[in-house]
């Protein structure tokens, strides 16, 4: 598959303090990437550096082959960004910010009227397109800024956070059309909702302190990390000798006890199992098998440290 | 619609009605209305310009409110701000051209038609000037207190240290010398000079359209090094 977009050795530094720290990876047309990442990982920064809002001090990006500090205006052309705060100018109408962008890229008139609405009715803010923008929710006004994003019709559609502030049906309306362009554009975003990443990817990059510490999709970023499942056995009454017994088991990880409950972690299914055998003569009451997600990844004790 | 009309006859009654008690002539024998009358007329450009480059270039900045975009379209950053600038001196030239209607209905004899030709045209040169500057500080400046600062101590320096509505004569020598060799003052002296001895000195009109260039160009450079785009 040809590259969308191509990252080598990136550096970014702010005030002396690296926060990109020589990333090298690309991005593959047509490609649906999340990035993910504690705060202060560099995910924004990521973007922003890929976007073209800020240039990175050192290596290079490539968009759709062109350097893009060699060649910005071109490289501009190829790429929508939504920022993460609402910055939408509150003194013109939703129309007139979506109509200016899309000007000053030289959309013409009748293709920008055809686009404009064809977007707004997709994301239903039809309605609030005369409005001021000050006038507006800031879901809508999110909303727009991926309408302003898209006016121009990039190959590449970069959005750091973008169903920030919107309820559940702006968060599908929303996602309904960004999904519909799965193939036909590469669209990259950052979210600090793990769910949301997890029901839309093809491909997962970690960030942490600047640098990427995994990448793939979700079933094999989880299956490379850890292969765990988190389990969890409620007792009429846990004895300590029980406990004892259950998290020597050599294939229960990380035991620990809430109430009358054990908790624990294992590779395989079958560890449940033995446990169950082990415990067959206690009264249980309750029993819940949970495959790890992203947000167990993303738990600090686990991502950093692991499972021992 | 207020700003047009009201502006130039507020101006009217506030600085020339005064001063004209004050100075009644030039040090050339010319009336003080007729005298003043340009430096009022660029006086109320430079208002607009100043309200349309803040409001297009350091409210939206330093609000993070639709600037970044604007910045990422396909154009050099001197052609960014040569677009911010020249909007806002159409824009400004027009209420200037406004009020200079307004205005010569004050005026004790009418002007020849000629001067209500060629005030817009060096009006659109001091603005060039005083686009640029109010540029650099929209750039550079990160805080409304600060830039508010500025806009008090510009304001002065534009109106008591470029000849709009007192003569450098009155200056002491060395300070008036100084002051009226700025571009700024060069093109009120150069439209003076027209308007009313019909003396044309391409000097004092080509140093403030070279200076306006190069800060234009300076504005790119510094737009581009503070978005590190």
């Amino acid at each position: 598959m040809e590259a969308s977009i191509t990252l080598k050795k990136v550096g970014k530094l702010v005030d002396k303090k690296t926060i990109l720290a020589s990333l090298t990876f690309g991005i593959e047309k047509g490609s649906l990437v999340a990035i993910i990442g504690d705060n202060e990982a560099g995910k924004s920064m990521l973007l922003k550096v890929i976007s073209g809002v800020e240039y990175q001090e050192y290596g290079q990006v490539f968009i759709n082959g062109l350097d893009s500090k060699k060649r910005r205006s071109e490289s501009m052309l190829s790429i929508g960004f939504v920022p993460h705060e609402l910055d939408l100018d509150p003194w013109l109408t939703l129309e007139e910010n979506i109509r200016f962008i899309g000007m000053l890229y030289g959309v013409n008139t009748e293709m920008l009227n055809t686009r404009m609405i064809q977007l707004s009715r997709e994301l239903h803010i039809t309605t609030h397109l005369k409005k001021m923008v000050k006038d507006i929710s800031p879901g809508n006004i999110k909303k727009g800024m991926i309408i302003r994003a898209l006016i121009h019709d990039p190959d590449i559609v970069i959005l750091d956070d973008p169903t920030a502030f919107m309820d559940a049906e702006s968060y599908r309306h929303t996602w309904d059309l960004l999904l519909n362009y799965r193939r036909e554009k590469t669209v990259v975003y950052v979210s600090q909702s793990l769910q949301e990443v997890e029901e839309a990817h093809d491909r997962i990059l970690v960030l942490e302190d600047g640098k990427i510490t995994l990448d793939g999709s979700l079933d094999r970023i989880l299956g490379s990390t850890f292969e765990y499942h988190q389990f969890q056995i409620e007792f009429e009454s846990l004895s300590d000798e029980l406990f004892d017994k259950l998290s020597k088991l050599p294939k229960v990880k990380n035991a620990s006890r809430i109430g009358q409950s054990i908790h624990f972690y294992g590779r395989q299914r079958s560890v449940f199992f033995e446990v169950l055998n082990a415990a067959a003569s206690t009264v249980m009451k309750d029993i819940r098998v949970q495959k790890l997600g992203l947000q167990d990844l993303m738990d600090a004790k686990y991502a950093k440290d692991g499972i021992h | 619609m207020a700003f047009m009309t009201l502006l130039p006859t507020l101006l009217h009654i506030t600085i020339t009605m005064v001063m004209k008690n004050i100075f009644i002539y030039s040090l050339d024998e010319i009336q003080y209305e007729i005298w003043v009358f340009p430096g009022i007329v660029i006086l109320i450009s430079i208002l607009s310009t100043y309200s349309v480059i803040y409001r297009d270039l350091f409210n939206l900045r330093i609000h993070k409110k639709a600037f970044i975009p604007i910045t990422l379209a396909p154009y050099s950053k001197p052609y960014l701000v040569i677009a911010i600038l020249i909007s806002a001196i159409i824009e400004s030239l027009l209420y200037g051209s406004i009020a200079m209607i307004i205005l010569s209905f004050f005026l004790p004899q009418a002007l020849h038609w000629s001067a209500y030709a060629f005030i817009p045209i060096y009006s659109f040169i001091f603005l060039l000037l005083f686009g640029n500057l109010v540029l650099t500080f929209s750039i550079l400046v990160e805080r409304i207190s600060s830039f508010l600062f500025l806009t008090i101590i510009l304001f002065f320096f534009i109106i008591f240290g470029t000849g709009i509505i007192v003569e450098f004569e009155f200056y002491p020598k060395l300070l008036g010398m100084i002051l009226s060799y700025n571009p700024f003052s060069m093109v009120l002296s150069e439209l003076r000079g027209f308007l009313f001895f019909d003396q044309i000195n391409l000097i004092f009109i080509a140093v403030p359209i070279l200076v306006a260039l190069g800060w234009t160009w300076f504005n790119g450079y510094i737009l581009k090094r503070k978005l590190k785009q």
